[in-house]
């Protein structure tokens, strides 16, 4: 794959590059809208369902997307669609537990949920393992990205007689140029934007691709009776082939990925939280599950099947080399003409750049929220909340999205020396997303889940983790199945199971431990001895963990298996108990709003009064600019009636004109009401954030 | 020729396996009263919630039929 092909015309090229520098000028333009950090990484929540709900298709699906499912849906047929229709089982938890709960806690990163549910230290912990994960990602999209464009390139581009080598490492430098400059400018809003226009080109470019080729073998009936029968199952085999089965898909994908993408992928997170209200929220994934997901599966998997049809009706149209990673490329190098095959390429360069520009955001968000803001209060050098810091907060999250921009580029470097992207990303997202997952899961819907479970879990979880990508046959073996095992890539699926075990297990005893743990941390208290027999815990528990390092990436076979199992449950007894010794808990306080059994409550802290649950209807108005600095709008007493409103109520006005998708609205507060119906007096802070045109007609709609 | 290993196997695992996750989503979001019944809105969602299941469940089941006996 790492190769140049020369399949493209100079058309091709001509349509890559005018739709590259129409990306950088569209998402450029969005600074504007960008007032503030709220702006810039939350796009001002304002935007409504289907925009967002377009931007999470953009999202989702990736540039190595196109390429991994048509293969595998030549390889298998209709289930390389499995992992498309598989995500509902999570959206009750979704809907009315895990969203409401980051929308009305007001929580600006995943990791500051963490500090205010358990400690600063659980904060640090998943501040790292956020960075980790998201700067591995955009290395992963990049690389991805440069191995699905790279074969269809020329080895030499000719620009005003300058004749240019193309590298898969330049390829990707240049891309991640044009990423990082808009979205350094641009922020969320700019994602958003861009994400409608690259999310329906994506849809148009794979849904083309699918139907041309199903016209090409004669017809829909031609393409039904030219797949072999069981190409027209939507499910791989229950437990074999080793690369490819059903039972491995539905713990890896089902539900460690189901979970993973809707609750800890921070990007994701930050869509969501840029609609304009909870409501709009559950629209988006709702919409986005039920209709988008399975209209996706075609548009990346169906170029693998009318590639396999294409196949059976004549087997010498393919080139006999060809690999089924390749059959993407190839299949539409031969439906598509000189000028579409261009846009096609396009439509995988905008499947990277929208993955890649809304991890960049997120990225910079924990920047900005997680390290730098935390680090200036602790040094002193600003005070909570204050807002003056805000200009220098959006500086750094510019020059922080450049940083993770380039920081991601070299992440490449280090991925580049795995013999697959595949394999890399899945260790990486194997050994990253259960702990994490399992943190963020029992935190919010399971309200005696402690820090100390939660270390432990991350620490613990992890070191067990390792052990079992070390040993799998003994550890992931048992519980495998039935599937194959494969020297070469051990359990790639079923390891999701294992780790979900060992986190929750871990997890799990830990909390229902925690008086026991309680009680041995205040028989240590009470020693003379307690600095050092605790000093002494931290330092066989580092030992412990250093040695489990040892064991799986330099492979010693230092101990047999039974003990270092031994030793690495002991060690997370130890970091249990050191949890429980050294952080300040207050479980009352620290579960109040931020589980899904207090939800209401914060609800009440996210207006700041008493809730009004009436519903009432929207009304249209036209707006009247007057005096004052007060974030409060007035509507007539009448007008107040109709939306069921009071004075303090929450109040959400926008234009019109549904095609802006929330574009100019804002959110605001009741003030006192007048007698001029079918009027609303904003205020020029109103006008700003809103960008009203005057004359145009605003809806008004009473949230909370 | 697809076989009940590929076909309903997968499927029943699918959904009794994903069934169980869902079913506890939903009592936790009623004991907890994350959703109010007494709200529209919010049972309007709840009837959306049990027809996703339904949907995919009926989906899968339609394509195995197909594939089986198209």
């Amino acid at each position: 794959m790492e190769q140049a092909l020369n399949i493209g015309t100079q058309l091709d090229w001509i349509v890559l590059v005018i739709y590259m520098m129409a990306m950088l000028l569209f998402g450029s333009y969005f600074a504007k809208y960008n007032n503030d950090t709220n702006d810039f990484f939350f796009g001002g929540r304002r935007f409504t369902w289907w925009l967002i709900s377009m931007s999470i298709v953009a999202t989702g699906i990736s540039s190595h997307s196109f390429v991994k499912y048509s293969a595998m849906g030549f390889k298998y047929g209709f289930s390389s669609s499995m992992s498309y229709i598989n995500d509902w089982f999570f959206v009750p938890f979704f809907l009315f537990g895990w969203l409401p709960i980051i929308v009305y806690s007001r929580i600006r990163s995943i990791p500051e949920y963490f500090e205010r549910r358990f400690s600063p230290s659980a904060r640090f912990f998943v501040t790292i393992l956020q960075l980790l994960y998201l700067v591995g990602y955009v290395g992963i999209g990049f690389l991805t990205m440069g191995k699905a464009i790279l074969p269809l390139m020329p080895e030499y581009l000719t620009i005003f007689g300058f004749q240019i080598q193309i590298t898969l490492m330049g390829l990707i430098w240049v891309t991640a140029v044009i990423v990082g400059i808009y979205i350094t400018f641009g922020g969320q809003t700019a994602v958003i934007f861009t994400d409608l226009i690259q999310g329906a080109m994506l849809l148009f470019a794979g849904l083309f691709v699918f139907f041309l080729g199903v016209a090409y073998v004669g017809g829909w009936s031609s393409f039904w009776n030219l797949l072999p029968p069981a190409w027209k199952v939507p499910f791989a085999g229950f437990n074999s082939p080793a690369e490819f089965n059903s039972v491995g898909a539905f713990w890896e994908d089902a539900i460690a990925g189901s979970v993973g993408f809707l609750f800890m992928n921070m990007g994701l997170i930050m869509r969501f939280m840029a609609t304009k209200n909870v409501h709009e929220g559950r629209k988006a994934a709702t919409i986005n599950i039920l209709f988008m997901l399975p209209i996706s599966a075609i548009v990346v998997g169906g170029g693998g099947w009318v590639a396999k049809a294409m196949f059976e009706q004549n087997a010498t149209i393919f080139p006999s080399n060809m690999t089924a990673d390749q059959v993407f490329v190839f299949v539409s190098h031969i439906l598509a003409g000189p000028g579409m095959f261009g846009f096609i390429i396009a439509a995988i360069a905008a499947a990277l750049m929208s993955t890649v520009s809304g991890l960049l955001n997120a990225t910079a968000a924990i920047w900005v929220n997680d390290v730098d803001k935390p680090v200036r209060i602790w040094l002193k050098k600003a005070k909570k909340d204050d807002p003056s810091d805000e200009v220098r907060a959006m500086k750094v999250a510019r020059i922080s999205t450049a940083a993770f921009t380039i920081l991601g580029i070299l992440a490449v470097y280090a991925f580049k020396s795995y013999p697959t992207v595949y394999q890399a990303h899945a260790f990486f997202h194997a050994t990253l997303t259960p702990p994490l997952m399992i943190a963020i899961f029992f935190g919010a819907f399971w309200r005696k889940f402690t820090p100390a479970g939660l270390l432990t879990t991350v620490i613990g979880g992890i070191s067990l983790m390792l052990l079992g990508h070390r040993y799998p046959q003994e550890l992931i073996g048992p519980i495998a199945h039935g599937t194959p095992f494969d020297a070469a890539h051990p359990y790639t699926y079923m390891a999701a199971l294992y780790n979900l075990i060992v986190c929750v297990v871990v997890a799990v005893v830990v909390t229902l431990s925690q008086k026991q743990l309680q009680k041995i941390s205040n028989a240590i208290k009470r020693n003379k001895n307690n600095k050092l027999i605790m000093y002494s815990l931290i330092a066989t528990a580092v030992a412990i963990v250093l040695f489990d390092l040892l064991v799986v990436f330099a492979k010693l076979d230092l101990l047999s298996l039974d003990f270092t199992f031994f030793l690495t449950l002991l060690m997370s007894g130890f970091v249990a108990l050191i949890s429980t010794h050294f952080v300040k808990y207050d479980p009352e306080a620290q579960t109040l709003g931020l589980t899904i059994w207090s939800v209401h409550k914060a609800k009440e802290w996210f207006k700041g009064s008493k809730l009004n649950e009436r519903e009432g209807e929207n009304v249209l108005v036209h707006f009247k600019v007057v005096d004052g600095e007060e974030d409060t709008i007035s509507f007539s007493h009448k007008d107040m009636k109709t939306m069921e409103a009071e004075v303090g109520d929450l109040v959400y006005i926008s234009d019109t004109r549904k095609w802006l998708g929330g574009l100019k609205s804002c959110h605001s507060v009741y003030g006192e009401p007048h007698n001029e119906d079918g009027i609303v007096y904003i205020k020029n802070l109103h006008l700003t954030k809103g960008l009203f045109v005057p004359g145009q007609l605003l809806e008004a709609e009473k949230e909370m | 020729m697809p076989t009940f290993f590929n076909s309903w196997l997968p499927f029943l695992y699918l959904y009794i396996g994903g069934g169980i996750f869902f079913t506890a989503g939903m009592i936790i979001i009623r004991k907890s009263k994350a959703i109010d019944m007494r709200l529209k809105r919010d049972r309007f969602w709840w009837k959306v919630m049990i027809f996703g299941f339904f949907y995919f469940a009926l989906f899968h089941a339609i394509l195995i039929t197909a594939a089986l006996y198209l």
